[in-house]
């Protein structure tokens, strides 16, 4: 009868149940790291799978946006179970700082001390540029700004895209800040509020609307573009812009890797940023993600400027920390909620 | 008694039927008590976390909570809501009374594409919608090539919010109000018409009086998605109390801050439930129990049927058709331009393990809330149903932290487990299959569970062979729910789930967020795909 | 006098402040059927239930057969007691055949048995060939012989029926409740039959236990309850009766319509009630008579008259089908039993002495 398969069904779950959750269980295990990764699967899920063939160590990746993983180490304070936290930006590693230990210094020996941690709890692993990108078919290079102020003038009402909740553009807020003072970022910020900017969650999607024409030209880190030109081929009509001014603007900023005071594999730990800092790893990210490699020697890809180029050098990344006082000021002006 | 008890929305059958309340011998009340209130107590986990962030707030939580900017979003918050509520109805009622009580052509074709929108995530569904209807979409594209349109009226903020959420939640509404309308009693509506009423006035005054309880708790589910979404609004630049949480979370890593704007949130829920339960009318709708349940006869739509196809064509299009060309389009642009697919075997297998344990875990969570409900009188058994709605509009990132607190400190062998993720999206759906079990249980008489008791079957046996058979529609409905609704779950996955643990929805949110549209187009439209099947076995079991 | 099937003692029983059952107490002999019956809300439904286990009494005994099954200490669950019952809408269980249903209560019984059981029982109760009906395929009486074969089908020590006959429409009714009757006796059952209906009660019942709040007020043979009722709500709710005020007197009892002959032990002056039935009542047209008739209903074989009194007091008469009086006719009211009318005072009965 009917029910007494349904019962025999009912009884028998919480037996599958328990087996899953066996099955599922979390495990120590020695040759095993646990990476609360940022960086989203499609871009570094390869090159860490590429770690784990050659060293023989498990990596076990959590991934998830930078804010909510910081938020989720902060929940799990001296519990969690996590080594290392590869994060998109400097906010969300200063965020979890205090969680943080110093790396070794054979590895903050590869990196330019602009992008790494003053105490070195951090270390940069890829750098990205804040870029413009401009639709190619509504604007030629001449008609370009030079400088991010620019944008403020009446000619650019309603037709720049920005992304006032994301972390890149907070943290070319924040060297506003240091560079310019809070006065005149506020300015700044006010004066662009009052020109009808377009908000968006994110880079991609300002690329994207560039691409359509939505705007004319949007505010965003450089690396996004190239996905859509090999996405939907050459003819995609919009390019990066690199602001000759320099300044703010075309900050560099890095994507960056710490350990946790609690992670259970250190060493384990101290092996997987290293590889992420050796010439094949710095090598996939030029030349997959269009990053710019942090180490010596590495090839920048051939679409981007070369990174000493790039007028940012005056701006140390350490001095970008305060994201309060940035989010304070974004909401003084009105443009966070 | 019965309206004090009904069931804070009714899924698939609605028209209950009174059932006398059977308090049972007291003695062996505790162990369903007991499993009530251990759900219950589960499902105030959220609350408890936010209570305690909020203990720890400063000065500047404080001055947020009370600030002008607070104020405003409440206003907005509560304006889409009730936008998107109306519009739903607006929407859905028509379609239902189409697809029930009329002779439209192929009316269960129908019924079953006007609910599908529901299976599309809200994050996926926005980012189509401004794909394809945004200024410069590839509706926009087409005008300019073919009329010479050169711009669109922008569908950001507050009319791309409502359209979207309108388009993604009305079926819940449409759902409800389906199954009342195939309970109502036809013998209501013909003595309105022997009375001298013509069909329309009889429409007005006998159906949409018996409809309002469906609408109301239809209603309610709509509004609480509007509230706890994040993915279309986010999209929309609409901002809802769910993004401005999500905006503590992001940039400003305010915990505290995010956590009292979240107590406003279940505040904001507790109002609407006590909104739904004020809504429903003193009178009882309800047919007899030992009465036949006899079909309405189909009223001729004669020459309206062209604009009632009309009507339905136009729903489907837009609210299913353009989103899944789109994502054929990137599919097939992906594939020509040469891109190989990853395999997806392994996340359509998690998807669908993790949604239907949840699906069966929520369904066996529900019967004790859902049993005390309906068959024990007094205020405390009422109290496990009521509570599983409390987290109900918290959006999914407060879940997740939330489970993450206690589970890192004080469940750490659970923590990041299957099982642990499985609570979370308890937490999340229960009170859709508490929803719809509610609405079944009420339809089956206490006394044939007393019948097998007094033919010497032990109470749970009575109720394994007695009343859950019966409660097989309610069942499978509140299932089906539940199981789209993890399907799509996004933010507790991403940080609850076992490692190496992706989804269907874990995968199109990664490809999205790189802008791998091709990638992206082959889980979303598989997600879409998997979620609709339960759909089709809800309704295609309907008594025909 | 055979042995108790069913004892009740001091059985209380109370919803919050509503006391459904109080103090009762009642023994039903093996093989006795009983007809439980009283206004609606007396309780008599929730007698029933803590009959069946449904229900916990407050206080007091209940022993079904030799077992003890509710004191202060033990509670036997429902499904121990060996209670069949016979609900008001006759709970057949919709997904299970009508054989399913009927054999529900053998799950312990090889399945042979079983079937052999099953086809005994619907035979029984004349629903043969209705083994693999489903029970939406019934009519209303095919349901409650079903759910009899299903109550009668584990030989339970009682079978309780509430309200069985309620659903059915007025001509089926009876033919129902006269078949229910004979298939019950035909087993020698043990039974209890809730109503609130006293004629069916009257039918049904080997003896009558009249219920009103939550108390017995009466437990009789038919005979006795009909034409001895122990106090005025017995009385009243038996129907078609009228309290007559009157006042004791040595040779009798004096009332607006005339002298009753009938002698009190009560001294003279009190204040007694005297219980009259239509078929006490005579009448006879007189012009100047203060009584006046008010309505005929016609009965067939027979005119029941609605007469009212010059203090306003309304009495019924039965009268034959031949005499014909329009509405508004003075008539001259008699009392003539032929035997002593129930008499009470402040409520209760009072034994008459004698009638001449």
């Amino acid at each position: 009868m009917a029910f007494k398969r349904v019962s025999t069904l009912i009884f028998l779950l919480p037996l599958t149940i328990s087996a899953c959750g066996i099955r599922f269980s979390s495990e120590q295990d020695a040759d095993r790291l646990v990476v609360y990764s940022g960086r989203s699967e499609s871009l570094v899920g390869p090159i860490i799978e590429q770690f784990e063939d050659t060293s023989g160590i498990r990596v076990d990746v959590r991934w998830g946006d930078t804010p909510e993983l910081a938020a989720t180490l902060l929940e799990e304070g001296a519990n969690s179970p996590a080594d290392v936290f590869f994060a998109q930006d400097p906010g969300g590693l200063g965020a979890v700082i205090d969680m943080l230990q110093p790396l070794p210094d054979e590895i903050l020996d590869q990196v330019d001390v602009r992008f790494q941690d003053p105490h070195g709890r951090w270390v940069g692993i890829s750098g990205r540029a804040r870029t413009l990108v401009y639709n190619t078919s509504s604007l030629s290079q001449g008609d370009l700004p030079t400088d991010i102020w620019e944008l403020t003038a009446p000619r650019w009402d309603g037709r720049v895209g920005w992304a006032p909740t994301n972390a890149s553009f907070q943290t070319m807020v924040t060297a506003m800040r240091t560079v310019w003072g809070q006065e005149d970022t506020l300015r700044w910020l006010m004066a662009m509020q009052a020109n009808h900017p377009i908000a968006y969650e994110k880079n991609t999607p300002i690329v994207a609307a560039v691409g359509a024409g939505e705007v004319d030209l949007g505010l965003v880190n450089h690396y996004y573009l190239y996905r859509f030109l090999q996405e939907e081929g050459e003819g995609f009509p919009a390019r990066n812009y690199f602001l000759q001014g320099g300044g703010p603007g075309s900050l560099v900023m890095v994507a960056g890797a710490g350990i946790l005071d609690t992670a259970s594999n250190p060493e384990l730990a101290e092996q997987f940023i290293d590889f992420l800092l050796s010439r094949v790893a710095q090598q996939y990210f030029a030349t997959q993600t269009y990053e710019y490699p942090l180490v010596d020697g590495v090839v920048t890809a051939r679409e981007l400027p070369p990174l000493a180029e790039l007028n940012a050098a005056e701006i140390d990344l350490a001095d970008l920390a305060d994201l309060q006082g940035t989010v304070a000021l974004l909401r003084e002006a009105g443009v966070l909620p | 008694m019965g309206e004090s008890l009904t069931p804070l929305h009714r899924l698939l059958v609605s028209a209950g039927y009174r059932p006398r309340i059977a308090a049972g011998p007291p003695r062996r009340l505790p162990i369903l008590w007991l499993a009530g209130f251990i759900i219950a107590l589960l499902l105030l986990l959220p609350v408890a976390y936010l209570l305690i962030r909020v203990l720890q707030a400063d000065a500047t939580t404080w001055t947020l909570i009370r600030s002008a900017s607070t104020r405003a979003t409440v206003l907005r918050t509560v304006a889409l809501a009730g936008s998107v509520t109306a519009a739903s109805i607006l929407v859905a009622v028509p379609l239902a009374w189409l697809t029930v009580r009329t002779d439209l052509p192929l009316k269960r074709m129908w019924a079953l594409l006007t609910a599908l929108p529901m299976v599309i995530p809200s994050y996926v569904g926005a980012y189509l919608i401004v794909a394809s209807l945004g200024p410069r979409g590839i509706l926009a594209q087409i005008a300019e090539e073919v009329f010479g349109v050169r711009a669109l009226p922008s569908i950001y903020g507050f009319p791309g919010a409502l359209y979207v959420l309108t388009l993604l939640s009305f079926p819940y509404i449409l759902l409800t109000v389906r199954a009342a309308l195939q309970g109502i009693d036809p013998a209501l509506e013909e003595s309105s018409r022997s009375l001298g009423n013509g069909p329309w006035r009889t429409f007005w005054q006998v159906t949409l009086p018996q409809l309002r309880p469906a609408i109301a708790s239809g209603s309610l589910l709509v509004a609480l998605y509007v509230l706890r979404d994040f993915g279309a609004v986010s999209i929309m630049r609409y901002n809802t109390f769910t993004r401005v949480i999500y905006v503590q979370y992001k940039s400003a890593f305010d915990r505290a801050s995010a956590a009292g704007l979240a107590i406003i949130l279940v505040l904001l829920t507790l109002a609407l439930l006590i909104a739904e339960v004020r809504t429903r009318s003193r009178a009882s709708f309800e047919r007899s129990a030992t009465g036949g349940i006899r079909k309405a006869s189909s009223v001729r739509l004669g020459r309206w049927r062209w604009p009632a196809l009309l009507f339905c064509t136009g729903i489907v299009t837009i609210s299913l058709i353009i989103p899944l060309s789109v994502l054929l389009y990137w599919l097939v642009r992906g594939l020509i331009a040469g891109e190989t697919l990853q395999p997806l075997w392994q996340a359509t297998g998690n998807s669908v393990f993790a949604s239907a344990i949840t699906a069966i875990v929520a369904l066996l969570a529900a019967i004790p809330a859902v049993v005390l409900s309906v068959r024990r009188a007094g205020r405390w058994n009422q109290l496990p149903e009521r509570l599983t709605y409390t987290a109900y509009a918290l959006p999914g990132i407060v879940v997740a932290l939330a489970l993450v607190f206690f589970g890192a400190n004080f469940a750490p062998a659970l923590y990041q487990t299957l099982l642990m993720l499985i609570l979370a999206y308890l937490i999340l759906f229960l009170p859709q299959a508490v929803g719809s079990l509610q609405a079944s249980l009420l339809q089956v008489p206490a006394s044939l569970e007393e019948a097998a008791r007094s033919m010497g079957r032990r109470p749970w046996t009575a109720f394994w062979q007695i009343t859950f058979p019966l409660l097989r529609p309610g069942a499978l409905a509140g299932m089906a729910l539940v199981f789209l609704t993890t399907m799509k779950e996004l933010p507790a996955t991403l940080i609850l789930s076992p490692y190496n643990f992706s989804t269907l929805a874990t995968r199109v949110w990664s490809a999205v967020s790189e802008a791998f549209f091709a990638q992206a187009a082959a889980p979303a439209l598989l997600l879409i795909l998997t979620s609709s099947l339960p759909m089709a076995v809800i309704l295609f079991r309907e008594r025909a | 006098m055979s042995p108790n099937a069913l004892e009740l003692r001091d059985v209380s029983k109370s919803f919050g402040s509503v006391e459904a059952v109080r103090d009762l107490s009642l023994q039903v002999a093996e093989g006795e059927i009983l007809a439980l019956v009283g206004p609606s809300g007396c309780g008599k439904t929730t007698l029933l239930r803590l009959i069946a286990g449904f229900e916990t009494p407050d206080s007091g005994t209940i022993t079904l057969g030799k077992k003890t099954v509710a004191d202060g200490s033990t509670e036997l669950p429902p499904e121990a007691r060996g209670v069949g019952m016979v609900f008001q809408d006759y709970a057949l269980f919709p997904h299970l055949t009508v054989a399913g249903n009927v054999g529900f209560g053998l799950d312990r019984v090889p399945a042979k048995a079983r079937t052999e059981t099953v086809a005994e029982k619907l035979a029984l109760v004349g629903l043969q060939g209705y083994a693999e009906r489903m029970p939406n395929e019934l009519s209303g009486g095919e349901r409650q012989r079903v759910a009899l074969a299903r109550a009668l089908a584990p030989q339970p020590v009682i079978i309780l029926l509430d309200e069985p006959f309620s659903n059915l429409d007025a001509d089926r009714r009876i033919t129902m409740r006269e078949e229910v009757r004979g298939i019950l006796k035909s087993v020698a059952a043990t039974a209890i039959l809730v109503t609130h209906d006293q004629e069916e009660a009257l039918y049904f019942g080997d003896r009558l236990a009249v219920l009103k709040a939550g108390s017995l007020q009466q437990v009789d043979t038919p005979e006795g309850v009909f034409h001895k009722p122990l106090n005025v709500s017995v009385a009243d709710f038996m129907g078609q009766t009228e309290l007559v005020t009157g006042e004791v007197t040595p040779v009798g009892i004096h009332t607006e319509i005339g002298m009753v002959p009938q002698k009190i032990d009560l001294p003279p002056g009190t204040q007694v009630q005297l219980a009259v039935r239509a078929d006490d009542v005579d009448i006879e047209p007189r012009s100047g008579a203060v009584a006046v008739i008010r309505e005929r209903q016609f009965k067939g074989a027979l005119n029941l008259y609605k007469v009212a009194l010059p203090s306003g007091q309304i009495l019924h008469s039965l009268q034959p089908h031949t005499l014909i009086l329009p509405s508004g006719t003075a008539v001259e009211v008699k009392l003539e039993p032929g035997h002593p009318l129930a008499c009470f005072h402040n409520g209760n009965a009072i034994t008459a002495e004698s009638a001449s």
